[in-house]
């Protein structure tokens, strides 16, 4: 029974964890209509960056400042969202695909910085002993685990508030005004490429958040968490669940970790052990199958799109 | 008082009487049998199970019979933390085999291992970071590999460089953990045995050509070269290296003692080439685990972590067999008294694990000998392991000298001082 408990608490840190990058690509993808398959890069920023801020300082690698959680945190959204000014401001001007394959490049390019980048990334070796906040404040693997979730469910309990207020505000009906119909939307005298901008920094910002939870959690970052395979994951959690719903956006999260894990599990309890090896590929068959069912049945996620008036607008 | 000795005495006994476990005993192991490792994980996974049927022959442990839990972890590090999380607390197992790659093996070992107090034994984790990090305190105890590290790598490369006199080394390496960790010790032990490092230049796989990295190690006019490569790469990277004009002294790494790499440079062009390999020990135990091994599977182990993870998986079973209570623990200390180094020595297979168990019920302490030889941990959980050298005379690959376990950790105990 404590098992399954320490491990339902386990399995919530890592997938609100992933959470928080959903809500970030909902921002971007769900509401202003920008396709970025770069989510694995910017996650990676912030997570290097909360290695460096608040690590243990080493011989031959910069950093290890040992600030605190807090302020690694907010290190790591604003070096995530200057990479995302800079990224932006090169590539969105791009379209749709055009802009995914950009993006995609450029996560791939961060991937191999932090390969290559020993003085800053401790290269392929990666950074080890990054402090968990938790593991001061409480004994146990169990109290330690509630204790990092409880400081999760603040952060997503706070990104998911702000994103909510945002997108309900005057500045959230243009992102989807821009998303519907750019022309549109200038000839009301509005600035799509601004807007875009401040969209996709203000998302990227949120991705680098859950890197750097993500890193805080595990002790360890290496170049090998953020392959392409993260963005897909990413995408299909947010796709799933439902875009343009942050609601939707936590729930695929959880949706699709839980799917993504749980089969692994039931492939160990049912496939006989001498053929477990061959097991990887069942449950490689059954993510893709459960996720195509998901899809079918509800095309447009799980919780789609609400429609939404301005609340000034009620008669 | 006497209520203390009294309570003492009751526990002894409820202690002997617990001794009967819970059926069966659980083990966990935590594969990539899909992903990019996927071919090398699978036969790392048959391997594994292997070596628990054979334990399974030989009346399993305390009794039970072992059941082998895998996990996939598709090569990605949330994964694979999730699978050891999930193998932990919801089937209760207290020692984890696994993962392959170290950048699997480290999270695993620092948000589930160790917290969770469970024994984690890889087979094939090379990273330096662990012994780092073990050298911190911070695996206290639970890490262990049977993978031979780097360290002794290194140590070979340098003394090979200076015993042939070479005073001048340009190292040119892949940029992977494995080569950057074994590029850095050679640096530190090529000083200390008196040689010299004209540049260190790092690759990365997979290129067309290498000039630019070759171009920037013949900086310095070098004497030797020490190349730290993988076939196919380091095929590209010394073709170019003597066409620019690079000496062929060259001393390589065991990655390429490989026929594909002698052919696709040229023999002819690579008599003054030196090398050196993890030596199969020369003792019985390797030769009848490869025997099993072929009746088994039908092929011969060849692959990389084939005998480190049998050995993974024995070691762990026969500490829980020593152990009372079976608690990551336990295990722990266990593993310590059933690879002592004055034991008595046991070799795999179900014959060799049954006189294993009948040793340790007598209370003695034994040293398994097993497919990697006579596994020695180190205070870090790392192991060493044979070295040999080997030099090509025409297209025969000609071994030149030998070096024992206890040889190559005076060599590593020397240039660690």
């Amino acid at each position: 029974m404590i098992g399954l408990v320490s491990y339902l608490v386990f399995f919530l840190i890592l997938s609100l964890i992933f959470g928080v990058a959903v809500l970030g690509l909902n921002l971007q993808w769900g509401f202003t209509g920008l396709f970025n398959a770069g989510v694995a890069g910017f996650t990676a920023i912030g997570a290097y960056t909360m290695a460096i801020l608040t690590g243990p300082s080493r011989d031959a690698v910069f950093g290890g400042f040992e600030l605190p959680f807090v302020a690694g945190l907010v290190g790591a959204m604003i070096a995530s969202g200057i990479s995302a000014v800079i990224v932006g401001l090169a590539t969105l001007k791009l379209r749709h695909e055009y802009l995914a394959v950009a993006t995609f490049g450029i996560a791939v390019t961060i991937q191999l910085v932090c390969l290559n980048w020993e003085y800053l990334t401790g290269g392929t070796l990666g950074l080890i002993g990054i402090p968990n906040p938790s593991k001061a404040w409480a004994e146990g693997p169990l109290a330690q685990n509630a204790l990092y979730l409880l400081v999760v469910l603040v952060v997503v309990g706070l990104t998911f508030a702000a994103l909510e207020r945002i997108v309900k505000s005057p500045w959230g009906r243009m992102l989807k005004a821009i998303r519907e119909d750019e022309i549109a939307a200038s000839s009301l005298g509005k600035s799509p490429e601004r807007v875009r901008l401040e969209a996709f920094v203000l998302g990227c910002m949120i991705m680098g958040l859950s890197g750097a939870l993500y890193v805080s959690f595990i002790g360890y970052v290496s170049p090998w968490d953020f392959l392409p395979i993260l963005t897909f994951q990413i995408w299909t959690m947010l796709i799933v669940g439902g875009s343009a719903n942050n609601r939707g956006a936590l729930l695929g999260a959880l949706i699709v970790w839980g799917v993504w894990t749980t089969s692994g599990f039931v492939i160990s309890r049912i496939v006989p052990s001498e053929i477990q090896a061959q097991g990887g590929a069942m449950q490689a068959v059954l993510i893709g199958f459960i996720l195509v069912v998901t899809l079918l049945v509800r095309p447009r996620g799980l919780i789609g799109e609400e429609l939404y008036v301005s609340r000034h607008a009620r008669s | 008082m006497f209520r203390k000795l009294g309570l003492a005495a009751f526990a002894v006994a409820f202690g002997t009487a617990a001794y009967a476990v819970d059926c069966p005993i659980k083990l966990g192991a935590i594969l990539p049998v899909s992903g990019p490792m996927g071919q090398v994980g699978e036969r790392i996974a048959e391997t594994g199970l292997f070596a628990v049927e054979q334990f399974n022959e030989a009346g399993g442990v305390q009794g039970c019979p072992v059941e082998y839990v895998l996990r996939d972890t598709q090569g990605q590090s949330a994964v694979g933390v999730d699978a050891a999380k999930s193998l932990v607390d919801l089937d209760g197992v207290q020692a984890l085999i696994g993962a392959v790659s170290s950048g699997v093996s480290l999270p695993v070992l620092t948000s589930v291992a160790v917290p969770s107090k469970v024994v984690q034994v890889s087979c094939c984790s090379s990273s330096e970071s662990f012994t780092a990090l073990a050298e911190e305190g911070k695996t206290e105890g639970y890490w262990f590999r049977t993978y031979a590290t780097n360290r002794s790598q290194s140590a070979m490369g340098a003394k090979l460089v200076t015993d042939s006199g070479f005073e001048r080394t340009a190292v040119i390496y892949v940029n992977t953990d494995f080569g950057v960790g074994l590029a850095r010790r050679f640096e530190q032990d090529i000083a200390k045995l008196g040689g010299s490092i004209t540049a260190m230049v790092a690759y990365n796989e997979s290129q067309q050509s290498y000039r630019a990295e070759v171009t920037k190690a013949l900086e310095g006019s070098p004497d030797s070269l020490y190349l730290v490569a993988f076939p196919v790469d380091g095929a590209t990277i010394t073709r170019e290296w003597l066409a620019l004009g690079g000496t062929d002294n060259l001393i390589v790494n065991n990655s390429l003692r490989s026929d594909d790499y002698f052919q696709a440079v040229g023999s002819q062009y690579l008599q003054n080439m030196q090398g050196y390999d993890s030596a199969q020990p020369r003792l019985p135990s390797v030769d009848s685990f490869n025997e099993m091994f072929e009746v088994r599977f039908d092929n011969p182990p060849n692959g990389p972590g084939l005998h480190s993870v049998y050995d993974a998986v024995t070691v762990v079973l026969l500490a829980m067999e020593a152990s009372g209570d079976i608690t990551g623990d336990s295990i722990r200390d266990n593993i310590r008294l059933v690879t002592s180094p004055d034991g008595i020595e046991v070799f795999p297979g179900p014959d060799g694990i049954a006189r294993a168990k009948a040793l340790l019920s007598e209370g003695k302490t034994i040293r398994y000998v097993g497919a990697t030889g006579a596994l020695a941990f180190d205070e870090n959980g790392d192991v060493q392991a044979p070295k040999m050298t080997w030099k090509l005379d025409g297209d025969e690959n000609v071994e030149t000298g030998y070096l024992s376990t206890a040889e190559v950790a005076e060599l590593i105990k020397m240039l660690d001082e």
